[in-house]
């Protein structure tokens, strides 16, 4: 019975790695999507369009990230036309939309508190030497500011990857959308609690490594 | 009433967004119904969590590791997996082998589960705000009271715990916030929270940008309400001398 249970598992392993897989490939691009412009709209806050980027990060901020998914999945259409041709919008595209744009919130966040944690000494004893604001703010500020933006820009991946867990409730066909067509095909009970508790392993072997190596990058730039 | 949301409606209508669907009985009636369940759902799981946060936060200080150890595990597992699958661990596993044990007579409902999870969930992050807390008691205050023949739970009660909260407020008041939010997640197991009710009226009017915007809305004036709460508690709260 057990081995029958665990047999089934290394049955329908190679399709859930597929899935994951699936997983991985959304949290990536929205990690990276997501920091560009994240990037972008926290060096606005230093800007004239300030009010424009606060009001980016109240309303992504304060949004349920399923809500947000929705609204991408739905909202967009599902080819869109460029060049003359059509090109296919797939679902798992808009989930990783949906899933960038509270992450460019977050990371524009990241950015300012990073700034503001820069003493203004710093800021001083630049323009002091004759830098212009915007030298001073990329040659001088900004360098300092990426070792203190790398624990909370690694914690909000291991969120998002989290996050890619709700891909499968608008139908991508990721590692939970594979886990609930295996345990309804097999449909045996100890398979289904076996196979649900291995999601829940898996994603805990991807985030927790991510979350222990922030904790002690937080604790090594902590004196500086 | 009645009148004021016509005029609302005809003057978002020049915006190119129909909101006519609220003029149907029905429709307005599911949606209040999913907004009174979210709000439910709300008010159960940041009662339920700040329970399990206050029980876990406890267990973690504790000096015994048979206490600290479990506790720190749950927070670590709780804290590094997704909701949703959480979620599905419970009403897809749990609750099915509780219906095979006892049949029809199980008393969890898909309410109750998605409060359960969020609860646990939330929990393991308040947990660690006022274990950060706890921590943060000087240890002279504490040394003090025991001086003043405080018994060792009445000096948590009366001295740690409350200077612990006023620390941890803060990040408490996020979280609370970041469940107001989790609670979408409830209509992934059909619960008719303001979501699921969202998506019913748009796959049958086809109106998503609509609903969006008032779902957005929705959740954005209850992350505020909560915001608003939290900074009158730190108002309230606030002792001469601590913080600024």
């Amino acid at each position: 019975m057990a081995n029958d249970t665990l047999a089934a598992l290394v049955e329908w392993a190679p399709a859930l790695l597929v899935g994951l897989g699936q997983n991985v490939l959304i949290s990536l691009t929205a990690i990276a999507a997501g920091s560009a412009a994240g990037l972008f709209i926290g060096a606005l806050n230093f800007s004239p369009l300030r009010p424009l980027a606060r009001l980016w990060v109240q309303v992504f901020r304060n949004a349920p990230w399923l809500v947000l998914i929705y609204f991408t999945t739905y909202v967009f259409p599902f080819e869109v036309h460029l060049f003359g041709r059509y090109l296919a919008f797939p679902d798992w595209l808009k989930v990783t939309l949906g899933l960038a744009l509270p992450a460019s919130a977050n990371v524009a966040e990241i950015l300012r508190g990073a700034v503001g944690s820069i003493p203004a000494t710093q800021w001083e004893a630049a323009r002091s030497m004759a830098f212009s604001r915007a030298q001073v703010f990329t040659q001088v500020i900004l360098p300092q500011c990426f070792t203190r933006m790398l624990p909370p820009w690694m914690n909000l991946y291991a969120i998002i990857t989290m996050g890619t867990a709700l891909a499968s409730l608008v139908g991508v066909h990721d590692v939970i959308d594979t886990a609930q067509i295996a345990s309804n095909t097999v449909n045996r009970i100890p398979f289904t609690v076996l196979i649900y508790f291995s999601l829940l392993a898996l994603f805990f072997a991807w985030c927790f490594p991510i979350s222990r190596l922030t904790q002690r990058l937080e604790r090594r730039y902590a004196f500086h | 009433m009645n009148e004021a949301l016509h005029a609302l409606v005809q003057a978002v209508a020049g915006w190119g967004l129909d909101y006519r669907f609220l003029f149907d009985a029905y429709s307005r009636a599911s949606l209040v119904d999913g907004a009174l369940t979210t709000l439910a759902l709300c008010l159960c799981a940041a009662l339920g969590s700040l329970a399990v946060g206050l029980g876990l936060a406890c267990a973690l200080v504790s000096p015994r590791p048979v206490l600290a150890m479990p506790a720190r595990a749950f927070v670590d597992v709780t804290r590094n997996t997704p909701t949703l699958v959480q979620l599905y661990c419970a009403f897809l596993v749990l609750n099915m082998l509780l219906t095979q044990a006892v049949g029809t007579g199980n008393p969890f409902t898909p309410f109750a589960w998605v409060v359960i999870v969020i609860s646990l969930h939330k929990g393991a992050f308040h947990a660690e705000a006022l274990r950060a807390g706890l921590q943060a008691v000087p240890a002279t205050t504490l040394e003090a009271a025991g001086s003043l023949a405080f018994s060792a739970p009445q000096r948590f009660i009366y001295v740690q715990l409350p200077l612990a909260l006023r620390f941890a407020l803060p990040a408490l008041v996020n979280n609370l916030i970041d469940l107001v939010k989790m609670t979408a997640i409830a209509s992934a197991i059909a619960v008719n929270d303001v979501t699921y009710a969202s998506i019913m009226i748009w796959t049958q009017s086809d109106n998503v940008i609509e609903m969006m915007v008032l779902l957005l809305a929705f959740y954005g004036a209850l992350g505020l309400l909560v915001n608003a709460i939290g900074r009158w508690l730190e108002a309230r709260l606030r002792m001469p001398g601590y913080g600024q």
